[in-house]
This record gives structure tokens, sequence and C-alpha cells, in this order.
């Protein structure tokens, strides 16, 4: 208790996690029930009332460079046990958009992926990036990779080629995997030092071969929902959430089987509906439907738990996805070739949404909690 | 000015309720002349202070400072006590309420020497609300040992069976009356004091701390009974479920009260309660470790900081910043373990103790049995003085207090009355 503590706040903090949906965290007289209801709250340095505190004092380095917010899964028991509706699971959330901001470059895409305004912008890239590569593709290459009035047979690559749709979507998938690998290092190395600063650790250093072990006995954890199911308030979240997660999990099988028959057999869709890939592809892209309105009507029903734009804009998105996904097939089966073309364009522009803007938006949890778990449960967090 | 200034319809005061700031303000009024009524719904007076082992800081027994108000009201012939007895309508205004007033039958006239012989010979028994339920009374009672009005009083499940003849033949005073009926009357008065005090929270809705589930969990009102003489264990702090004395106990602070869930205010007098009992536990168990589980500890006041001093100096009373979320029970032993986390150290802790205390809070009794009157509440329940109309509230009825503050506000109350039924 002799140690001394110099809090200077960071003001803008504060507030950044009042808008980004922590706007009742000064409520909080740490009380510290939310600690102990959490049912995934570790014994040591348990989350989240010292969180609540170091929120309201400003300390950021605290909070976005802690595995700690990142380890809560939202489940809402601190949330429904708090005597003054202080709504801690709503803070860690914020503060977790916070910290996607934080590791994420330029930090100027992240602000605007949280910013409501920046929206239309943000969704009209893809088209112009589309546009602009199967022009250039046109020039160097002299073949056509766009064109906006395919005739006969409804085939969506008549509109944009196979080629261009790889190129588009291979160059954001490698930005994002770049922003990632910045991030995550980053990430690793402050949640480390935050652990051994808190006292969360006895490990000195990360060894890469334990982390990997630690990170490969997360993954089924990850894909049980294990942490997840603990949750009561919540529960019921627990499988829209991983409906969701399986299904993208699905489509991204799915996507790589084609590539290889594409690529590597020189097949070329509309695969046939008896093709087993294809009953992949169509219980998962139901299953993302079905997961994304669960978990969007969850949180509609709960009116204690603070929603705000980052969470709205992933729901919708997902569902999104899921939605010109499915309608893009349907419509071609149902031989509406205007609507089809025009909803597959729609869906192409949200994959791409998806794939480059993952380490700006909330679905960077997909990574950043991997790597937080991962971490803990090398540091043997429990 | 012309403003008309005609003498009040009456001049008596009305005061509901006959806890504590019930008979001060009774007392008060009436000691320096005014006519009173004392309307209480129980069938003695003394209220949540009757109860109680120990005031703080003091230590000493309730009971003392009731005898003396006791005697006062008997030799005082301007305050009419009625007991088992409910307001139902108060109607009328300042200077002129016209009051219905609902009297239960006791079954139990004024020939009552308190010989005991109904309640030997009655058989049935029933759980004593005055003890929380914690032992069982025969259904010819008297209240508690020093209750007043000294009288004994018939529960009425027993009419018409076998026990009550039994009663009826056992008394030699003819003190029995099974044929009492209820009465209904009509009070004319000038002001009203609402003096209807406060009930323990329901401590079974706080359902984390597992009370009512878990036999060894008490609240602290009922703490008072145990540890005190004419309680249902005479005195001996033990535990229900073994009649042991327990190697430890753990106080949970804030058991439902500063929760919006719950009470979302401070019931004020809890900490020094819990502190307080810890005084009981340190000397009827000796050996006993004392975890006093809180968020803040509230002292107000020099006397009751000096208290909580002296208390952190015992070496077996342990304080833990943090409150208690979770208690779970041991099924073997009947033990349980309280979790909370140390915001002090930043750890979860786990402790393991024989009894658990819940130090839960004051609900006005305004919010379970609203008044009959044109009263305005907090959204609590809690009564607001209208002085406007002659319509006051005193003690907890008016706010969470302690027995010292419950006295002042009283006295004022009583002095608030005075002036409306003079008309000045």
């Amino acid at each position: 208790m002799t140690e001394r503590l110099v809090v200077e706040p960071d003001l803008d903090f504060i507030r950044e996690v009042g808008i980004l949906g922590g706007e009742d965290l000064k409520k909080c007289y740490q009380c510290a029930t939310c600690s102990v209801v959490c049912p995934i709250s570790p014994q040591n340095k348990p989350f989240p009332r010292k969180e609540m505190i170091a929120a309201s004092w400003g300390l950021k380095e605290r909070l976005v460079q802690s595995a700690d917010p990142w380890l809560c899964h939202n489940c809402g028991d601190c949330n429904t046990r708090c005597p003054r509706q202080a709504k801690p699971g709503d803070v860690l959330a914020a503060i977790r958009a916070r910290a996607v901001e934080e590791y994420a470059a330029p930090r100027a895409l992240a602000r605007a992926m949280n910013t409501p305004a920046m929206l239309p912008v943000l969704l009209l890239v893809p088209a112009v990036y589309l546009v602009v590569m199967g022009f250039l593709m046109e020039k160097i290459f002299g073949a056509r990779f766009l064109n906006f009035s395919p005739e006969g047979a409804i085939v969506h690559a008549k509109m944009v080629s196979t080629w261009l749709v790889d190129v588009v979507m291979l160059s954001a998938a490698a930005f994002a995997v770049a922003v990632f690998a910045r991030g995550v290092s980053r990430f690793l190395g402050d949640i480390h030092r935050n652990a051994l600063a808190e006292g969360k650790t006895a490990k000195e250093a990360i060894d890469s071969a334990g982390f990997l072990q630690a990170l490969l006995r997360t993954i089924p954890v990850i894909l049980r929902h294990a942490k997840f199911n603990e949750c009561t308030e919540n529960r019921a979240r627990a499988v829209s959430h991983m409906l969701v997660l399986l299904s993208f999990i699905g489509l991204f099988i799915v996507t790589s089987i084609f590539f290889v028959a594409i690529y590597v057999f020189q097949q070329h869709g509309p695969y046939s509906q008896l093709n087993p890939v294809k009953w992949l592809a169509n219980v998962s892209g139901v299953a993302l439907i079905v997961g994304s309105i669960l978990l969007i009507r969850q949180r509609l029903a709960k009116p204690d738990q603070k929603s705000v734009y980052k969470d709205w804009l992933l729901l919708g998105l997902v569902l999104g996805l899921g939605v010109t996904g499915m309608g893009a097939q349907l419509t071609r089966l149902a031989g509406w070739a205007g609507v089809s073309y025009a909803v597959y364009f729609i869906h192409l522009m949200l994959v791409w949404f998806t794939f480059a803007y993952l380490p700006f938006s909330k679905l960077a949890h997909l990574v950043y909690r991997t790597v937080a778990m991962a971490y803990a449960e090398y540091a043997e967090r429990r | 000015m012309s403003e008309e200034k005609a003498a009040p319809a009456s001049g008596t005061i009305l005061v509901v309720g006959g806890g504590i700031s019930g008979l001060t303000t009774a007392l008060e009024a009436a000691e320096v002349g005014y006519e009173v009524f004392l309307v209480e719904k129980n069938p003695y007076l003394g209220g949540r202070v009757a109860q109680l082992n120990q005031y703080f800081p003091k230590l000493c027994p309730p009971t003392c400072g009731l005898e003396i108000n006791f005697r006062r009201i008997k030799d005082n012939p301007k305050i009419q006590v009625l007991t088992m007895a409910e307001v139902e309508r108060v109607e009328g205004k300042p200077g002129d309420y016209t009051v219905a007033v609902k009297v239960h039958p006791r079954y139990v006239n004024e020939n009552c020497t308190c010989c005991g012989a109904c309640a030997e010979a009655c058989r049935t028994e029933i759980p004593s609300e005055f003890d929380f339920g914690m032992k069982t009374v025969k259904a010819a009672y008297l209240p508690f040992a020093m209750a007043f009005p000294a009288r004994y009083v018939i529960d009425p499940r027993i009419l018409g069976t076998e026990d009550a003849a039994r009663v009826k033949e056992a008394c030699r005073y003819d003190a029995v009356d099974l044929e009492m009926q209820p009465k209904s009357l009509r009070l004319n008065v000038g002001a009203v004091v609402w003096a209807t005090g406060w009930v323990p929270y329901d401590a079974k809705k706080i359902d984390n701390l597992g009370f009512g589930r878990h036999k060894n969990i008490l609240t602290n009102m009922m703490m008072e009974r145990l540890a005190a003489l004419n309680g249902p264990t005479a005195g001996a702090i033990v535990r229900p479920s073994d009649g042991k004395p327990p190697a430890s106990v753990a106080f949970v602070q804030c058991a439902g009260s500063r929760d919006e869930n719950h009470l979302a205010y401070c019931s004020y007098i809890c900490c020094m309660a819990s502190l307080k009992q810890a005084t009981y536990v340190r000397e009827k168990c000796p050996e006993a470790e004392i975890y006093i589980f809180y968020i803040d500890l509230r002292a107000p006041g020099y006397r009751y900081e000096r208290f909580y001093d002296r208390i952190k100096q015992d070496p077996r009373v342990h304080f833990i910043k943090g409150k208690v979320a979770k208690v779970s029970e041991d099924p073997k032993t009947g033990d349980l373990t309280v979790v909370a986390e140390n915001a002090v150290t930043g750890e979860k802790i786990e402790q393991t103790v024989g009894l658990v205390v819940l130090a839960t809070g004051m609900q006005p009794t305004a919010s379970v049995h609203k008044p009959p009157a044109a009263v305005r509440t907090t959204p609590e329940g809690f009564i607001l003085n209208a002085p406007e109309a002659g319509l006051f509230a005193a003690g907890c009825a008016a706010k969470p207090a302690d027995v010292v503050s419950s006295n002042q506000n009283a006295t004022g109350m009583a002095l608030k009355a005075i002036q409306t039924v003079v008309r000045r």
C-alpha cells in the first residue's frame, strides 16, 4: 500500500469509451459484484471491477494493452447483477472496440468504421475498387473482366470474371493479414508486458512453441464455445454465435475447395445442387442467416444491454452476407437475371467489406480474442 | 392581514405506529398538554426496537429505554393507546380529520394478570413472528417478556377448537373473552404523524446470497433475536443447522441496499449494526473469526467513528473491501463459502465460514402498506411531510435512520403536529 500512483487521466479515452457503449461507466462504485458473478473471470486479478476503475480514471494503456477485456464474452451476468446499472459488460465491449482501433493501421480507417456517417464511403470503396481493377486488367491483359450486360443463362462470372473477383478479394485479404500481423505482434507484446506488470502471469517471456501449443489447446475451446457456455444470463446467444462462426468456417471451406476446383481442375461454376460441397455451402448460408437473425433478435430483446453502431454494423453485415449470398443463388435458379446479377454484385461488395475491414471492425475479435485466450492459456491465467 | 384563523375542530393528534418514533412523538406532544391517539397494529408497543438485543454504540439494552417510555405513557392520561389497531381511512383537512380505525380482537381483556395459565393450557404452537420464526410460541402468548400493554394475546387460529376451550378454562381471572369482535372507531383529530417505520427487506429476493436456501444464513434482525437473552436461544449465538456455536462468522454488508435491483438507497444503520453484532459474536463466541465484507463502511458522526475504530483494533475482526456476490453451502457441514473480490488487492476471496449474517436494509412499511391518506411518498415509499396538510412522517417512515435520529426527528414532528392543531 506504500506504492504511489500518479493518475494521469486520458480524458479523450473516457469520452471514447462512452461513445462506444460504455456511457454508464461512472455509475460504478467499485463493489466488485461483477468480478464475482462473472463465470469466466479468473481468481487472480479478476475482471471487470478493475477495468471499471481504470476506465473511469482514463488509464488507457492498462485497458487497451490488456488481454483481460478480450477474455470477456459479454454474456451480461455482470450487467444483470450490477447494483448501479453501470453495465460493466458494455464497458469492456467499448474497451475492446477502442483496442481494435489502437492496433489497426491506418487508424483513420478504424475510426471511420466507428463513425456512422462514413458508412456510405466505406461501402463505395469496394465498388470503385472492383470497377477500377476491372478496367486496369482489361488494359493490361486485353480481355474483358467486367460486363454489366451479360446475356444468356445466368452465370455470375459473366458479369465479374472469377479472375477479377479473386484479384480483388485476395488483395483485400492480403491487406487484412498484413494489418493483423502488425497489430497482433504489438498486441501480444503489450498484453504480456501488462500481465507481468499486474502480476497476472509467472511466465517471464513468451516462447513461441509454448504459445503455439496453447493456441492449439484454445481452438477447440473456441469452437465448442466452452467459455461462452459458462455464461448464464445470455446463454442463448452462445448458440446463435456458434451458428454464425461455424457457417463462416463452412463457407471458408467451400470457397477453398472451389478455388482449387477452378485453378487446379479447371471446373467453373455454377456447381450442381447435387454436389456435396454445394450442400455445405447452402447449409452454411442458411445457418449464417438464421444465426445473425437470432443474434439481432437477442440484442433487441435485451434493453439492459447497450447496443451501439459497431454492434449493429457487424450484425447487419453478417445478415447482409447471408441474404445476398443465398439471394444471388436463388434468383439465379429462378431465372431473374437482372435481380440476380445486382444481388450478386452487392454480395461481392459485402464480402470485400468484410475482408478488407476485418482488422478495423468488431469482427477483429476473431483474431484478438483468439490471441488473448491463447495467451491466457499460455500464461496459466485461471 | 385578514386571513382567518378559525379554531381547529380538533386539537387531538393521531400518531400511527407505536415504535420508538411513534412513542416519542406521542409522548412529546402529550407531555406539553395535547391529546394523543397512538395507534399500533401489533399487540404491543416498541416496534423494531423491542426486537433489538443492544443499541449501538453504547451496547445497552433497548428494553431499558422502552420501559421508561411505557412508564411515561401509563402515567399520562392524555395518551390513548390502541394496539392491534389499523388506520383504515383518513379524510378531512388540517385541524379536522376524520379517521376510521379498526381494532382487531385480542380475545384477552384488561383482567389479564400475565399469570401464563392460558399459555400452559394451550397445546397449539405457532411460529413466533417476533423471533422471525426461529422458535414457536403457544397460540395464547405474551409477545415478549417486557410487552406493553402487559397482556396476553390469543391467536385467532385456535378459535372454535378444543384449545380455545382449554385456554378459556385455564384463566382464573375471567380475562379470556372468545366472543370479542372487531371494533370500528371514528376519531376526530387535527393532525396525523405517520410513524409506520420499516420492515426488514426480504432477503429471499437477493437470490445470489442464498437466504432461505441455506440454513446457516441469517439476517441482521434475526441475529438480534439470536443474541437477545429473551430470544429463541436465550442469547446463545448458534447455527440453525446444528445448534453449535459458529467457528467463524461473515457479515455481508449492503445485502439488498444501495442496489438498484433491490433497495436503491443506503439503509444507514446496517454498517453500525454489523459492527455492533461483531461485538455480540466476540462476547458469546470468543474463538470465532469475524469477516466483514463491505463496499464502504459508513459510521457517521464521531461517536460511530470511534466505535468503528475500536472494532478495527480487534485482531479477530477482519474487514474486506468487496461485496459478497455469491454464497454456496457445503451440505455435509452446513458451512458456507462466501465469494468476493478484495478490491484493494484484486484477489478473489473464497472464505468458508460457519455462519453468514446478511446486513439487510430497511424497506419503508409505507411501500408495503400504502397509508390510507392523501400523503405523498418518495418512489421508494418513504413518506414526505405535507405541512400544508396536517400530515407528517417521523423516524424511519420518513428516511432510513438510527434510533437517535429517529427520536430527534419524532420530537420535531410532535412540534409540527402541535403547530397544525393550534393553527399558528
